[in-house]
């Protein structure tokens, strides 16, 4: 036998012995507090006697219930086998506590890994020559990476008694982030015809300075400007991508607002006032019924 | 030594000079604004004469006896208001007519609300127009009126006429769109891409900023930008800055449009163009521009943005009127209506045209007990009022 073993034992035998003697000292406790086993409450009669039996018994109940598991529990334990599967098992907590905490480091760096791949992943929706017409695309560039990298965190399916209510909101977020660069690119395609009417300008101007023909009023530069910008813009209306633009930011303005909706309804729904799906299901009826009396006035029978 | 022969020096003291003249009219201009200035619209009296729900009648009496026999229903679109046609003294198409003798009543949609959202084009058409009609034949006891109608007012009177001809004797169209396949106009356009329903399904209405937005999008550069920079430089002129407020404040005093009418304006007519091909229905029934027998006088304008001329033009070949006439004005979209020039072309010549063909048979006076039982909210309003609340 070894200095370990020694200890081993030691130590086994000190906790034998300390669970021993806290079984007797809880029994001892027990034969106190309860020495006619909790019999006397129960033979109390009258008025107040009910009161305290309902208030005491369950108090004395759930101890006496405690005392009792500790004692076999403490009990069990002192058995030398026992013991031994006990300690067993407390050497093996560290061994466990590590192979929990290995796994759930081993997720997360996954995880970050994952989040990596997908960000390193956005540079393969910008191609490197297309920088002359980097402010066009970024919008398209920027719907690629959000599309297939940001919202499929926004689609994952949601578990459990809320799901619904989960799976409103990330659609709320999702709609809102997809109108957001749909406005950006619609307000920037509005302003093109603004930088582009500035250099037409510039160019009419050399032209003039070089005949000698500069007007030396200020409102002809502004008149120059204005009907260049006007006609910038009668053009950029008339093209495709503007009218494409333009339908893609009404609805996604619709479909964010709708989703905002329900959003909103759902925490209305919590509180004493009527949502307005219930006010517009009122009118819708309210509008039937006027319809009809109106068929009634116009064709009585 | 410079390439270009700029005279700088010239340039310069016109700057300064500019820049003298605006102070200048920047304090005179800041006098103007801050005088008792007259910017009220509409000022021309009338009576209440009949409400339902949010709408109501107005009547416009002429001074002296009335010189027709037959009275004129004016119904003006849902989008923007009717002070329009009685914009200011001396720019007011209802003060023409009176002064020409004609008896004028005109519909005042009001504003639509939530509860207006499903409220469609038969509700307005087949409901509050022919109740009003009803009204107005009932009281003047004539079987049939005049009918004028302002742009999407136009193509409701020419639906309505189409479902009720025996009730109209004349039909006067103004920038009144029924042909919708063109590309002449932005707004034919763009509504190509708009998918009404789910814009009604998030606001129930049509939310009026949402459509003057759109509006001033179809000519930034001058509606956003340099109708001000024209404003500054007039502020000193106060006869201007009055004129100019005026036009402001109608501009901008837009009611909502009922969702249940833009959707079907928007999927029937300039989606599918169904009207003009007598293919749209109202009420579950068939509008047939055949039946539009009545004569009918269609006035438009040349450099209408809104309603290009290709989409009024038609309206003559598709009635089966025969007595038809086209009159295509040097104007825009609200010049028709209020510009000094067309108060001598526009005004003049419908009453004119109406003049003659007024005479009608008077209908012997129908008992009383035929109408149907007024409804609460169907009132001939008592109080007279000499301009809108």
């Amino acid at each position: 036998m070894n200095e370990k073993q020694s200890q081993d034992t030691s130590g086994k035998d000190a906790f034998m012995q300390w669970t021993e003697s806290m079984s007797e000292m809880w029994g001892g406790v027990m034969r106190l507090w309860f020495p006619d086993g909790g019999r006397a409450a129960d033979e109390k009669t009258g008025e107040n006697a009910d009161a305290e039996q309902g208030a005491t018994k369950r108090v004395r109940d759930s101890v006496a219930a405690a005392l009792q598991n500790w004692q076999t529990f403490s009990g069990a334990l002192s058995e030398p086998g026992s013991l031994d599967a006990f300690f067993k098992g407390v050497g093996a907590m560290p061994e466990v506590l590590a192979q929990l905490a290995q796994s759930s480091l081993n997720g997360f760096m996954e995880t970050q890994q994952k989040i990596l791949d997908r960000a390193s992943r956005m540079g393969d929706y910008v191609d490197a020559d297309t920088f002359a017409h980097l402010d066009e695309n970024f919008f398209e560039t920027w719907t690629g990476i959000y599309e297939k990298e940001i919202q499929r965190y926004l689609k994952i399916p949601k578990l459990g008694l809320v799901r619904e209510y989960q799976e409103r909101v990330s659609d709320s977020v999702d709609a809102y982030n997809r109108f957001q660069v749909t406005l950006n690119e619609f307000l920037r395609i509005l302003a093109v015809p603004v930088s582009r009417s500035f250099v037409v300008l510039q160019e009419q101007v050399a032209e003039l300075a070089d005949k000698g023909e500069l007007p030396e009023d200020g409102r002809a530069y502004y008149d120059m400007w204005i009907k260049v910008l006007e006609g910038h813009y009668m053009t950029l209306f008339q093209t495709p991508e503007y009218t494409d633009i333009l339908g893609k930011t009404l609805n996604s303005l619709t479909e964010f607002k709708s989703t905002r909706n329900a959003v909103i309804e759902d925490m209305i729904n919590g509180l004493p006032i009527p949502t307005r799906s219930e006010i517009d299901s009122l009118y819708q009826e309210i509008h039937r019924l006027k319809r009809r009396l109106r068929a009634l006035e116009k064709n009585p029978k | 030594m410079t390439k270009y022969n700029i005279p700088v020096d010239l340039i310069m003291s016109k700057m300064a000079e500019a820049s003298e003249q605006a102070h200048a009219k920047a304090r005179k201009g800041s006098e103007v604004l801050l005088e008792d200035l007259d910017t009220e619209i509409a000022p021309t009296p009338y009576e209440v004469v009949y409400q339902e729900d949010r709408v109501k009648l107005k009547y416009y009496r002429p001074e002296g006896q009335p010189k027709y026999q037959t009275p004129l229903l004016v119904v003006y679109a849902l989008i923007n208001r009717e002070t329009m046609l009685d914009l200011q003294p001396g720019r007011s198409v209802v003060q023409t007519f009176l002064d020409h003798g004609l008896e004028v009543y005109m519909i005042d949609w009001g504003y639509p609300t939530r509860k207006d959202a499903f409220l469609g084009f038969d509700d307005h058409i087949n409901g509050y127009m022919d109740n009003v009609v009803d009204f107005i034949r009932e009281r003047h006891n004539v079987p049939q009126i005049h009918l004028m109608g302002i742009c999407m007012g136009g193509t409701f009177s020419v639906i309505y006429s189409a479902q009720h001809p025996e009730k109209i004797k004349n039909l006067v169209t103004t920038v009144t769109p029924t042909n919708f396949d063109t590309d002449k106009g932005l707004l034919h356009q763009w509504m190509q891409f708009v998918d009404p329903d789910a814009l009604v399904d998030v606001y129930g209405n049509l939310p009026a900023h949402a459509m003057n937005l759109g509006f001033l999008l179809l000519n930034p550069a001058r509606l956003m930008l340099d109708k001000y920079v024209g404003f500054i430089q007039n502020m000193d002129n106060k006869k201007f800055v009055e004129n100019f407020i005026r036009m402001e404040k109608w501009i901008f005093d837009s009611p909502d449009l009922p969702g249940a009418v833009f959707s079907k304006f928007i999927r029937d007519c300039y989606q599918q163009n169904l009207l003009i091909q007598s293919k749209m229905k109202v009420g579950g029934q068939p509008v047939n521009l055949k039946k539009v027998t009545m004569p009918l006088l269609n006035i438009y304008g040349l450099f209408d943005h809104l309603v290009p001329p290709e989409a009024c033009e038609k309206l003559t070949q598709a009635v089966g009127s025969e007595d038809t006439e086209d009159l295509c004005l040097r104007t825009g979209h609200i010049g028709i209506y209020v510009s000094s020039k067309c108060q001598r072309d526009f005004a003049p010549k419908i009453a004119a045209w109406l003049a003659e063909r007024d005479v009608q048979r008077k209908r012997p006076k129908s008992p009383a007990k035929k109408r149907a039982p007024k409804r609460a909210a169907r009132k001939p309003a008592a109080a007279k009022q000499s301009s809108p609340a």
